[in-house]
């Protein structure tokens, strides 16, 4: 898990949440040098560089190699291979609601909120709707 | 609640777009989601498969994808080109916005 807000807005804003939610995986990573390399996914960050463990690594020319781990550059991925068996839509909505929970961590003991309510854009209601219920909520108040 | 992720997977939209127009080029891609598509992409590369996702870097979640390596062997007496293209196929397959070029409808041989 980010532990920037930096890096869980870019992650919750960008298709690199899913690279996140492999970690544990083993999956099959091709560089844009021509190589790839097979193993089990340590770490993805917002720039999705990544971090592997107990790696094959095969060169450009087929040569392998054994690392116990191996990171890559976020600029220098091409592919990832997706498993099989993943539940991509799960996957996606079980990272957002991580980032989610730390997000209204603090906010449930009246702490210090990562963003205002007023910026919030889900609960549906825009600025200006929430404006003309203020405005009627005073006109009531008048009468 | 997922910022500007756009995904249909299995007929289940997870994120609704604001606005059902076609308002900017990343909109026209929008159209192709969960349609099968081509992708042009660097190196001599081009991908086919089913969109099921992208976001606004042009990384891209395809299914069902075959990608064509295209490279050019030059006959070292008659000075000929030789176009040679290798094909394999990825079940799923996770695809970093910067290699691509273009996105496109699966081009129609005939």
């Amino acid at each position: 898990m980010a532990d920037s807000l930096r890096e869980r807005t870019i992650a919750e804003n960008s298709m690199v949440i899913l690279l996140q939610g492999l970690q544990g995986q083993v999956t099959t990573v091709d560089l844009k040098n021509e190589s790839t390399a097979r193993g089990r996914v340590v770490n993805v960050d917002a720039f999705m560089n990544i971090r592997l463990k107990d790696v094959l690594y095969r060169d450009r020319k087929g040569q392998l190699t054994q690392l116990q781990e191996l990171f890559i550059t976020g600029r220098n991925v091409r592919y990832v291979h997706i498993p099989d068996h993943i539940d991509i839509m799960k996957t996606i909505e079980s990272q957002l609601a991580k980032i989610h929970r730390v997000r209204n961590f603090a906010s449930q003991g009246g702490g210090r909120k990562e963003y205002t309510k007023k910026s919030k854009k889900h609960s549906g209601a825009t600025s200006e709707t929430k404006r003309n219920e203020k405005i009627k909520g005073l006109r009531t108040k008048e009468t | 609640m997922c910022g500007i992720l756009k995904i249909i997977f299995d007929e289940v939209k997870m994120c609704q777009p604001t606005t059902n127009t076609v308002e900017e080029p990343l909109d026209l891609i929008r159209l192709s989601l969960d349609e099968r598509i081509y992708v042009k992409m660097r190196n001599d590369r081009e991908l086919r498969g089913r969109l099921h996702a992208y976001d606004q870097h042009l990384n891209m979640i395809l299914g069902d994808v075959e990608e064509t390596v295209t490279t050019v062997e030059i006959d070292e007496e008659t000075y000929e080109e030789l176009y040679k293209s290798t094909k394999r196929n990825i079940p799923m397959l996770f695809v970093r916005g910067d290699g691509v070029v273009l996105v496109a409808p699966p081009l129609r041989v005939g």
